[in-house]
C-alpha cells in the first residue's frame, strides 16, 4: 500500500501544475491612456454612460462660466461704465429661478433617473441575482492585509469540509452572476474591482453584499479602497476570470485539495459563515 | 443704551498682545497660527507629491533631518502618518482659524458696527484652547510609534488600538476634542454678537453678505462641532480605558463600527460647507466690491446660503454609499444631496450676474475672488459624480474625490481666504501690501491649483485610489506614474508660489506702505474709521441708512463726484450738506 502522504503529495504536485496552467492565462494588462480602465462587467456600462454624458453638461457649463468672467473682464472693465442694479426684480428673479431649475431638473434629473434605476435593477438587485440558478456564490474575509475568500464547494454549504478556501485569489466563471459577502476581521477594507466599476467596504462585525458579471476572460486586480492601515497599499488580490468549463475544473479539483487539508479542530480556519439571504 | 462701553485700552504688553480680548488681537493671533500651521501642512503636502513622483527615493535637501532613521526615504508607516496628519492640520489647524478665527473675529464686529464681540473673555479663551490644541498636534509628533495614522477621518476600528496603538493618534483624538472646545466658544460668540450688537439700522437684510457667510457657518459650528466632540470622547474611552464603543470583529468587541462614520459625516458634512461658507462670502462681496455694481439678487444669496446651511445637515449619508447602507435611505440621500446644487447655482448666477456690466477692477482681491470662483466652479461640478450611488460605486474612495475636495475645500477656501487677507490686510495692520506682488502671487497659484487637483481629478477617473503608499504595486495603476509627477511637479510649483506670499506678507506687515482710511473706496462700516480701529472701532456707535454694496448709485456721482455711498450717509436733498463720519472724511479729504 502506499503511504497516504505520498498521495497527498503527487496530488499536491498536480494540482500546483494545474492551478501554475491556469494562473497563467492571461496576465493582467496594464491600461494605456487616462480613461477608465477597460471594463468587463456586464452591468459597468452603465456607469461608464452616466459619469460621461454628465461630464458632457459639466464641461459646457464650466465653459460657459469661463467665458463668461473673461469677457465680463475684458468688456466691462474700469473703462466701462457701472450699471445700477440690484438684480431683484421680479422678472430677473425669475430668471434665475427658472435657470437654475432647468439646470437641476436636467443634469442632477437625468442622474438621480438613472442612478436610481441602476441601483436598483442591477447593482444592489440582489434578489434577481440570487434566484439565478447558476450563480457563484463567495465569501471574502478582509483582515490585515490580504483577501480570505470561501466558495461553498460541491454540498453548497459553507464552513464545512469541501470549502475551497483561497488567498488573495477569487477565480470565477465568465458570464455567470457572482455573489458575494464581505465582513471584516480587523479594520474597514473595501472591496474594489476597478474593472467592474463596483466596490463595498468590508465592515468588521457586519455582513455586506456586492454582486456582478464577468464579459471577458483573464486577470484583472482586486484592490483595497479604504486606509487599513501600513500596508494598505500592499492589499491586493487577483480575479482570475474562467472559461466555464475549465472554471469547473478547478473548482472540482480544489475542493478535493480543501478536503484534504480540512482540520475540525482548526477553528481560526473556520471563519465561513452561513449564506444571508437578505 | 450701555451694552457697549468704551473700555480703556489695556497698556501693559501682556493684556495688549499676549491674553488680549480685544477682537482685533485675536483675529491676528488667529491668523499666525493658521499661516504657520498652512505653511507645515502645505509641507506634509509636498511629502505626499514627493512619493508618488519618486517613491522608495530620499526626500531631497530635508529629509534626513525629518526621516533620520530610513535616511530621508519615506516608509509606509511614515507615509500614512504624513497624509493623516496633513488632512487634519489643514482641516481643523489651518482653514479653520484662518477663515473663522482670524476673518470672522476681525469682520463681524467691525462689519456690523460692534465694539467688540458679544463675549470678549470667551473669546480670548476660545484661542488659548486653540493654542493649546496645536501644542498637543505639535507634541503627537513626538511620542512613541509616532503621530495619529488612521487618516483624517479617523474611521473606527483603524484608530482604535487595533489599528494604531500608541499615544501619538490618542493626542490627536484629544487635539481634535479640544480644538471643538475653542471652536464652539468662538462659534456662540459670533452668533451672539450678530443677533445681538448690530448697529441701529443694521437690519439682516443690509449685513455685508461676508457676515452673512460667518454667521450661518458660527451657527452650524455651534450645532455640529458637539457631533464630533461627542464621536472624539468616545474613541478616547475606546483607546485609553478599553471600552469597545467602535469595535467589533475578531477583536471580540460587540461594537459598531459604522456608528463613528454616522457621528463623524453628521459633523463632517457641515464641516465642509463651515469652510465654504466663509468664502462664499467673501466672494460675493469682493465681485460687488471691484465690479463696483451692486450686488445681484442680495436676498437670493442670503437665501441659498441659509439653504444650503439646512440642506447640509441632512445629506451626510452620501459619505457612507459602501458601507452597507440601506439602499432607501441612500436613494433619500441621494436626492438631497442632488438639490444641493439649486442653491450653488442660484450664487453662481448671482456672482455672474453681479460682474457683467460692472466696471471691473481687477485689484488682487477681486483676482482671488474670481479665482475662487473658477475653482469652486471645478470641485462643485464634479461633486455631482459623488452624490450619486451608482457613479460613487465606481468613484467612491479614489483621487476624483480627492481632487473634488481640494477644489472645494481647499482651492476655493484658501484663494478666498487669501482674496479676504489682501483685502482686509489694510485695516488689520494699518499697512498696505505690494500689490504687484500680490498679483505675481495669483497667477502661479491659481494655476498650480488647477493643475494639482486637475491631475487628481484624472487619476481618480481612471481608477486610482487614495492613500496609496506605492500605486504603481497594482498593474491597472501602473501607466499612472507620468500623470502623478507631473502632478508633483505642478504641486512643488504650487508650494514654491507662496514664497512670493511669505515676503509680501512679512514686508507688509513689518515696512508697507501706510494705509488710507478707505483706499478701496468700499461703503461698509469698517472703512469708516482709521487703518487700523482703534481699541473700541467706533467712537459713536454708526447708524445704519443702507446695504452694503450701493456701487454706481447715480445719486452719489451727481452729489458726491464718486460711486458708491457708504451704509451710513443719509443721501442729502441736493445741495445739503453731508451728515456723519463720511460727510468729515469727504470733507477733509
Amino acid at each position: 500500500m502506499i503511504p497516504r502522504r505520498f498521495t497527498a503529495l503527487a496530488l499536491a504536485a498536480a494540482g500546483s501544475a494545474f492551478l501554475a496552467t491556469a494562473i497563467g492565462y492571461a496576465a493582467p494588462q496594464p491600461e494605456r491612456g487616462l480613461g477608465m480602465p477597460r471594463d468587463v462587467s456586464v452591468e459597468g456600462h452603465r456607469i461608464d454612460w452616466l459619469i460621461k454624458v454628465t461630464m458632457g453638461f459639466v464641461i459646457v457649463m464650466f465653459v460657459i462660466m469661463c467665458i463668461w468672467i473673461v469677457w465680463a473682464c475684458v468688456k466691462h472693465d474700469t473703462k466701462h461704465k457701472a450699471e445700477y442694479d440690484h438684480g431683484s426684480s421680479v422678472s430677473q428673479v425669475r430668471f434665475a429661478a427658472a435657470l437654475s431649475a432647468l439646470i437641476f431638473f436636467v443634469v442632477d434629473g437625468n442622474l438621480w433617473v438613472n442612478s436610481t434605476y441602476d441601483v436598483n435593477y442591477a447593482f444592489w438587485n440582489f434578489a434577481e441575482a440570487e434566484a439565478k440558478p447558476n450563480a457563484v456564490r463567495i465569501e471574502v474575509n478582509a483582515h490585515q492585509w490580504a483577501w480570505d475568500a470561501r466558495y461553498a464547494g460541491p454540498d453548497g454549504k459553507f464552513n464545512t469540509k469541501d470549502d475551497i478556501v483561497t488567498l488573495n485569489d477569487i477565480k470565477i466563471p465568465v458570464n455567470t452572476p457572482i455573489l458575494i459577502q464581505l465582513s471584516g476581521a480587523d479594520v474597514i477594507h473595501s472591496f474594489y474591482l476597478p474593472n467592474f466599476r463596483i466596490k463595498q467596504d468590508a465592515m468588521p462585525g457586519m455582513i455586506n453584499r456586492m454582486w456582478f458579471t464577468a464579459k471577458d476572460v483573464g486577470e484583472f486586480d482586486i484592490a483595497c479602497a479604504q486606509h487599513c492601515g501600513t500596508n494598505h497599499y500592499k492589499m491586493k488580490g487577483m480575479l482570475t476570470v474562467l472559461p466555464e468549463g475549465e472554471y469547473a475544473k478547478w473548482a472540482a479539483e480544489a475542493s478535493k485539495h480543501g478536503e484534504r487539508g480540512f482540520d475540525a479542530n482548526d477553528k481560526d480556519a473556520h471563519w465561513g459563515w452561513d449564506w444571508r439571504v437578505n | 443704551m450701555d451694552i457697549q462701553p468704551i473700555h480703556p485700552e489695556p497698556t501693559s504688553f501682556i493684556r495688549k498682545y499676549v491674553f488680549s480680548t480685544d477682537h482685533k488681537v485675536i483675529a491676528k493671533q488667529f491668523t499666525w497660527a493658521g499661516l504657520l500651521f498652512l505653511l507645515f501642512g502645505g509641507m506634509l503636502a509636498m511629502a505626499i507629491r514627493w512619493q508618488w513622483a519618486y517613491p522608495y527615493e530620499a526626500i531631497p535637501l530635508v529629509g534626513k533631518a525629518v526621516l533620520p532613521r530610513s535616511a530621508g526615504v519615506i516608509t509606509p508607516a511614515s507615509y500614512q502618518s504624513i497624509f493623516t496628519m496633513h488632512g487634519l492640520i489643514m482641516i481643523f489647524f489651518a482653514i479653520t482659524p484662518l477663515m473663522i478665527g482670524a476673518f470672522g473675529n476681525f469682520c463681524i464686529p467691525l462689519m456690523i458696527g460692534a465694539r467688540d464681540m458679544a463675549f470678549p473673555f470667551l473669546n480670548m479663551l476660545s484661542f488659548w484652547t486653540f493654542l493649546t490644541s496645536q501644542m498637543m498636534i505639535l507634541a503627537s509628533f513626538f511620542v512613541q510609534l509616532g503621530t495619529a495614522a488612521a487618516g483624517w477621518t479617523t474611521y473606527a476600528p483603524l484608530s482604535t488600538n487595533v489599528g494604531t496603538p500608541g499615544w501619538g493618534q490618542t493626542l490627536v483624538v484629544m487635539a481634535i476634542f479640544v480644538t471643538g472646545m475653542a471652536t464652539i466658544m468662538g462659534s456662540v460668540n459670533y452668533v451672539t454678537t450678530v443677533i445681538r450688537l448690530r448697529a441701529p439700522g443694521m437690519t439682516y437684510m443690509r449685513m455685508p453678505l461676508t457676515v452673512w457667510g460667518l454667521w450661518l457657518t458660527a451657527i452650524l459650528n455651534v450645532l455640529f462641532v458637539p457631533v464630533l466632540g461627542s464621536a472624539a470622547l468616545l474613541l478616547t474611552l475606546d483607546r485609553v480605558f478599553h471600552t469597545q464603543f467602535f469595535i467589533a470583529g475578531a477583536a471580540g468587541g460587540k461594537g459598531d463600527p459604522i456608528l463613528f462614520q454616522h457621528l463623524f459625516w453628521i459633523f463632517g458634512h457641515p464641516e465642509v460647507y463651515i469652510l465654504i461658507l466663509p468664502a462664499w462670502g467673501f466672494v460675493s462681496d469682493l465681485v460687488s466690491f471691484f465690479a463696483r455694481k451692486p450686488a445681484y439678487w442680495y436676498k437670493g444669496s442670503v437665501l441659498a446660503m441659509t439653504a444650503v446651511t439646512v440642506l447640509s445637515a441632512v445629506v451626510y449619508g452620501h459619505h457612507m454609499f459602501v458601507t452597507g447602507m440601506n439602499p432607501l435611505l441612500g436613494q433619500g440621500f441621494m436626492l438631497l444631496t442632488l438639490i444641493i446644487s439649486v442653491p450653488a447655482e442660484v450664487l453662481f448666477l448671482n456672482w455672474l450676474h453681479t460682474i457683467w456690466k460692472g466696471s471691473i477692477r481687477l485689484t488682487s482681491p477681486m483676482l482671488f475672488a474670481l479665482g475662487t470662483v473658477f475653482v469652486f466652479g471645478l470641485g462643485g461640478l464634479t461633486g455631482i459624480f459623488l452624490g450619486t450611488i451608482s457613479t460613487d460605486l465606481y468613484l467612491h474612495d479614489t483621487m476624483f474625490v480627492v481632487g473634488h475636495f481640494h477644489f472645494t475645500m481647499a482651492a476655493a477656501a484658501f484663494l478666498g481666504s487669501f482674496g479676504a487677507l489682501y483685502f482686509w490686510f489694510p485695516k488689520m495692520f494699518g499697512r498696505q501690501m505690494n500689490e504687484t506682488l500680490a498679483k505675481v502671487h495669483f497667477w502661479p497659484t491659481v494655476i498650480g491649483i488647477t493643475l494639482v487637483f486637475g491631475g487628481q481629478l484624472v487619476a481618480g477617473y481612471a481608477g486610482h485610489q487614495r492613500r496609496l503608499f506605492d500605486p504603481y504595486q497594482y498593474t491597472f495603476l501602473q501607466h499612472l506614474h507620468p500623470l502623478n509627477k507631473f502632478t508633483s511637479l505642478s504641486a512643488f510649483g504650487l508650494g514654491l508660489a507662496q514664497l512670493v506670499f511669505i515676503y509680501n506678507f512679512f514686508q507688509s506687515v513689518f515696512a508697507g506702505k501706510k494705509a488710507e482710511i478707505n483706499p478701496w473706496g468700499i461703503g461698509t462700516l469698517e472703512w469708516e474709521i482709521p487703518s487700523p480701529p482703534p481699541h473700541h472701532n467706533y467712537d459713536v456707535i454708526p447708524t445704519v441708512v443702507r446695504g452694503p454694496h450701493e456701487f454706481a448709485h447715480p445719486e452719489a456721482r451727481k452729489l458726491l463726484g464718486r460711486d458708491y455711498l457708504t451704509q451710513t450717509e443719509e443721501l442729502p436733498e441736493a445741495g445739503a450738506v453731508l451728515k456723519g463720519d463720511a460727510g468729515k472724511a469727504a470733507a477733509g479729504a
